[in-house]
């Protein structure tokens, strides 16, 4: 009985998946208006969509948008200078083909090779035409990002938790401030360069009646970690490109 | 060629933290300065530290000309942001007494110099 | 009253019942067109957004009942729409400020997008 119920239900999600209809704006920018070059492979219809609109996006501001990509998971991905974080938020979130409402998630990633180390990566989602968009800028440890927090109040904590995880600067932040470690903690955590042990170890002192924190000291057997991680399964992905294929904005091609 | 690479550089533009440039940075680290050492006096009333406001004091230059070296005026700006986040933090009484005494070490026994004391402690040979 | 039957509820938290939608949608899209004239002919985003909100606001002039237009435009309730507009006002006036449809601002170095990153 219950079980009968269950998929009943869950037939009524299907259907209700597939019914929600294509946004008319990529119908109306599919790629044969835009003025990019048609590529060598053949793409689903939903790629066809997301590259259409990725490209209306590079046109509309040529400015800030450095690249477009798909990634090798049928994501569209929107790769701009850090100087360009709050026009393009702007437009995403206000202009009525976008409406990107949603920022679902904010967060960092430190490629310590790199001379900007640090990639900010933002993923919005549009309610509106059910669709999800990735946008990913860069900076280093000095050079500070323009907060979103005035356009997504939901960048408020995400921001900070880059600040204490990374070290990421945000401008004109309401309340930038740890939000993680703890009070005294020195060093931010996600940085490649931070040793897996910390430089810190906290423990209770009985005399003093009260924690205390002294330098981190090991003997040398217990320093030895094993760095590479138990669950990757597949080292074969490992430098396999995550796109496939990019997209050169409609500016670039003119020249 | 390498020379016209560095020079590039070295004037490459910047966007700045918060100072334009080194006097303002200076005036940024002094107030600062002058901050905390008002709040000692204060941060000693509320609580129950076991160390004098002499010590306090003594603490605070000591912590402040530990990077006296540094001349980069972002790196000074961030040092800044950094202290005026642990202010907020001691003045709002988020951090606790434990925290603050961190910054005194009073149990951290200091390292041994000499090569007997070096041998006995050595824990690698355990 | 445009509507063909009492509306009470948008369905919407925090979104009334608009009381004249062709009014106000009618002054929003005159606005944004009005901003929007003041950017360069070849821009993208005027070139796009004038398609839009013109063919918007041609639907709106031509159908009486709310009901209907909502159908033709098919983008929610003409509250809804009021949003949109609104914030696409917001939006054209900054642009006007931002000036997106210059050359690019900066480009990134060569291995900053690349993966993965060399060693």
């Amino acid at each position: 009985m219950s079980i009968r119920i269950i998929t009943r239900a869950i037939q009524r999600l299907s259907t209700v998946r597939t019914g929600t209809r294509t946004p008319t704006y990529f119908k109306l920018m599919t790629r044969a208006e835009s003025t990019t070059v048609v590529p060598k492979q053949k793409f689903d219809s939903v790629t066809e969509q997301y590259l259409g609109f990725g490209n209306f996006v590079a046109e509309c501001l040529p400015k800030y948008i450095q690249k477009i990509q798909i990634s090798s998971k049928n994501e569209l991905e929107l790769l701009i200078a850090p100087e360009g974080v709050l026009p393009v938020f702007h437009f995403l979130k206000n202009q009525t083909n976008c409406q990107f409402a949603n920022l679902s998630d904010l967060c960092a990633v430190d490629v310590p090779q790199r001379s900007n180390r640090f990639e900010i990566v933002y993923n919005l989602l549009s309610l509106r035409f059910n669709t999800r968009i990735r946008v990913k800028t860069y900076t280093d440890e000095l050079t500070p990002i323009d907060s979103i927090t005035s356009i997504y109040e939901a960048a408020n904590w995400y921001e900070r938790e880059i600040w204490d995880m990374f070290g990421v600067f945000f401008t004109n932040h309401p309340d930038l401030r740890r939000i993680l470690t703890d009070y005294g903690f020195e060093g931010h955590p996600f940085r490649k360069d931070f040793p897996l042990s910390g430089y810190v170890e906290v423990r209770y002192d009985d005399e003093k009646k009260r924690v205390v924190v002294e330098p981190l000291e090991m003997s040398q057997e217990f320093r030895r970690f094993e760095l590479s991680t138990p669950w990757e399964q597949f080292p074969n992905f490992r430098s396999a490109s995550p796109t496939t294929e990019e997209v050169v904005s409609a500016d670039k091609e003119k020249k | 060629m390498a020379a016209r690479e560095a020079s590039k550089c070295a004037t490459k533009i910047v966007r700045p933290l918060l100072s334009s440039d080194k006097s303002e940075a200076k005036k940024r680290v002094l107030n600062l300065y002058k901050t905390y050492y008002r709040q000692i006096p204060l941060m000693l009333f509320d609580r129950h530290l076991p160390v004098s406001k002499e010590e306090c004091q003594i603490k605070l230059k000591e912590e402040f000309l530990k990077n006296k070296h540094i001349t980069d005026v972002r790196v000074i700006d961030m040092l800044v942001i950094k202290g005026q986040m642990l202010l907020q933090e001691i003045v709002t009484k988020w951090a606790q007494d434990c925290h603050i005494m961190t910054l005194f070490k009073d149990t951290v026994e200091p390292k041994p110099n000499d090569f007997l004391s070096k041998f006995v402690n050595n824990n690698d040979s355990q | 009253m445009s509507y063909k039957y009492l509306k009470q509820t948008t369905g919407l938290t925090r979104l009334n019942v608009a009381k004249s939608p062709h009014y106000t949608l009618g002054v929003l899209y005159g606005k944004i067109l009005r901003t929007l004239r003041k950017m360069p002919e070849d821009a993208a985003y005027r070139k796009y957004t004038e398609q839009i909100i013109s063919n918007r606001a041609k639907i709106v002039q031509e159908t009486v009942a709310v009901e209907d237009f909502e159908k033709k435009i098919d983008c929610g309730q003409a509250e809804e729409l009021i949003v949109q507009a609104e914030n696409e006002l917001v939006l054209s006036r900054q642009m006007l400020a931002f000036k997106p449809w210059e050359s690019l601002i900066a480009k990134p170095s060569a291995d900053q997008w690349s993966w993965p990153p060399s060693k």
